[in-house]
């Protein structure tokens, strides 16, 4: 078991012929994911060196290939909504945007159409999701990176930035322990899914023994993750991370990092994060180096 | 993007939002075309201007060389105002709180009300909006502006703003709703895209971090390990040599550094050795040329051509490397950079 994504992925690329879109089409092959189509407006009939046709719009391409379940949005920020959009009208359960800098109106607005109909979305600003040994989705774990340094096992990983999926996996796999999947939720204000929502998952899931996660300074989603555990609706073990430490020492409303890492006086703090995810009975890791003797306690 | 209240009035004016009458200076002035007394603020990004010494009410047209000269003068949060920003002062029944932001527990646009303007959000009462017809619709609101409201609401949506803020708003004895304070926050991705977050710090520990995420628990780690960081600056995703190397120049110019720690997780996508490229011609372009410590920590995509890269251009330039992998930590490298700095 895994969540999210298995051997039962087939992928729809959107953006499949961009720089981006058409490496990440690549890597994802020679993993094992099944590609079955990509778009790109304008360059319907066209193949991918690969062999993946491409379509004008969504619609065309699930009317050919109607098993397609996840789409993964690679366009430029500008047509991120309507990309987003066209997935989310084809009822596409699953909906994994890599695009960053997307305009932060534009984000609500997705979350909003999401919510109504029932899709998941996953970022903007994500790297992508692993399933160790299975599939991968997105630019996690480019080139010889993905077979080095994730393996499969029992740790849940979700991570705001995208740079310490790797990182954090490559540690966790150094020292003997897998991952059942890995994944960037984005470090934006507003992200599609946040850590309580994919806690929720690996709580259901049978691989998962315990749940890492990588966090920020500014926004709210770790306090929240805090109280979910507080209300046992995360009754795993989890470990976290959370970055962003010395920006007490920083004037208010200094933007760090990430688009959702604005300081602001006490929720949002690195501290208030710690703070709240102790008390509730996480594990806190001070360098990422920490975290598999943590997991080693729990597991 | 942090606008200044001046330039949020003018932005509410543009939406039809009343704001007291005012005239810019940037400079101390003798005399102004407002009648007394007024109130001269101070045009800096800093929250709590009052407590700052940042607002102060003139009574007569006497005494307002010598309060702007004053208010010009005074720096807050390390900053001397570019503008001061003199209004006339409104005579008001009472004072309101509304603003309009996405909230990330509920992640969708909230406004926020407050019959106690100048407190803050603190107080305030927060209502999600609902995304009816292509756009966002106002609740029914507990406060007697619903005009306002919803002009600073298209305002909101239209200037693709994050925080859109009156504090107070005054209500007058007759009806009137007037803007007393303005704070607007714009989204980033919209009205400036390349936008780089860049810190200068008072430490002397010159740090090239790449990531979001990593750049943080970084500059967390060079502090606990006892290094004074110089500055903060991340390059994230999978940037052209020329952005790293302009970076690189922009942070080695600072005098008085004793050490750069280059440092980055091991890379998903990043093509190190492209990044590592634009280091080193960032590098080469710094005088005088650095013969400090510098400090490489990277991982990822094609790292062993650029660290191949690295020993040659050491070796053949006379650069101080100290070239490290996965093997040592980035929280070990943080050490060591300090180590280095530090030692004589």
């Amino acid at each position: 078991m895994s969540i999210l994504i298995d051997e039962n992925t087939k992928v729809l690329i959107q953006g499949i012929t961009g720089k981006e879109g058409s490496r990440a089409c690549k890597e994802m092959i020679s993993y094992g994911t099944k590609v079955l189509a990509g778009v790109t407006p304008g360059k319907e009939g066209m193949n991918t060196e690969e062999g993946v046709p491409v379509f004008n719009t969504v619609r065309e391409a699930l009317a050919q290939f109607p098993e397609i379940n996840t789409s993964l949005i690679v366009v430029p920020a500008k047509f991120a909504l309507s990309a987003v959009k066209e997935s989310i009208d084809a009822r596409v359960p699953l909906i994994n945007i890599l695009t960053e800098k997307v305009p932060v109106a534009d984000v609500a607005v997705m979350i909003a159409f999401a919510r109504e109909v029932g899709v998941r979305v996953i970022g903007p600003s994500s790297v992508g999701i692993i399933s160790p040994g299975k599939v991968k989705i997105g630019s996690i774990g480019s080139g010889d990176i993905a077979s080095r340094i994730f393996i499969p096992g029992q740790v849940g990983v979700i991570s705001k930035s995208g740079g310490m999926t790797a990182e954090l996996s490559r540690i966790l796999t150094d020292a003997g322990v897998g991952q059942s999947t890995v994944l960037g939720i984005g470090g934006d204000l507003l992200c599609g899914s946040d850590f309580v929502d994919i806690a929720k998952l690996f709580e259901q899931d049978r691989q998962t023994k315990a749940v890492v996660i990588f966090g920020e300074v500014g926004g709210t989603y770790e306090e929240k993750l805090a109280d979910a555990i507080t209300q046992r609706q995360i009754t795993k073990p989890v470990i976290a991370l959370i970055a962003g430490r010395f920006a007490e020492t920083l004037p208010q409303d200094t933007v760090l990092g990430h688009a959702g890492a604005i300081v602001s006086k006490g929720r949002g703090s690195a501290a208030s994060k710690i703070k709240a995810l102790k008390e509730a009975g996480a594990l806190i890791a001070q360098t990422p180096e920490d975290i598999p003797n943590l997991v080693k306690q729990v597991v | 993007m942090k606008l200044f209240e001046y330039q949020g009035k003018d932005l509410f004016k543009k939406y039809g939002i009343q704001v007291p009458h005012s005239v810019l200076l940037d400079k101390p002035m003798e005399g102004i075309s407002l009648g007394f007394p007024v109130v001269a603020k101070s045009q800096v990004l800093s929250g709590d201007r009052k407590k700052k010494g940042g607002i102060r009410i003139i009574e007569t047209k006497e005494q307002l060389p010598g309060e702007l000269n004053t208010l010009f003068k005074t720096e807050i949060d390390g900053a001397l105002p570019g503008h001061v920003l003199v209004e006339e002062r409104i005579e008001y029944l009472k004072e309101w709180y509304v603003s309009f932001t996405y909230d990330t527990d509920k992640r969708c646009p909230v406004i926020a009300v407050s019959g106690k303007g100048g407190m803050g959000v603190d107080s305030a009462t927060i209502v999600e909006l609902q995304w009816l017809q292509g756009h966002w619709g106002l609740p029914s609101l507990d406060a007697p502006f619903r005009e306002v409201a919803q002009k600073l609401l298209n305002l909101f949506e239209q200037e693709h703003a994050l925080l859109a803020e009156i504090n107070p708003l005054f209500e007058l004895d007759n009806g009137v709703f007037i803007a007393g304070d303005a704070k607007v926050i714009l989204d980033d991705n919209v009205v400036d895209p390349l936008f780089r977050p860049f810190l200068d710090l008072p430490g002397d520990i010159a740090i090239l971090a790449s990531g979001g995420g990593a750049s943080l628990i970084n500059l967390d780690a060079l502090i606990l390990a006892g290094g004074k960081p110089a500055n903060y600056v991340e390059y994230s995703g999978n940037p052209p040599a020329s952005i790293v190397e302009e970076l690189t120049v922009k942070v080695l110019s600072k005098p008085g550094l004793r050490g750069c720690w280059t440092v980055g997780g091991t890379a998903n996508f990043t093509d190190i050795f492209e990044t590592l490229s634009g280091f080193v011609r960032g590098l080469r372009r710094v005088t005088p040329k650095p013969t400090y410590p510098i400090v490489i920590r990277r991982d990822g995509p094609r790292q062993k051509e650029a660290f191949e890269m690295l020993e040659r251009i050491a070796k053949e330039e006379g650069y101080d490397f100290h070239i490290f992998g996965p093997e040592t930590p980035m929280a070990e490298s943080a050490k060591i950079v300090v180590q280095l700095a530090y030692k004589s």
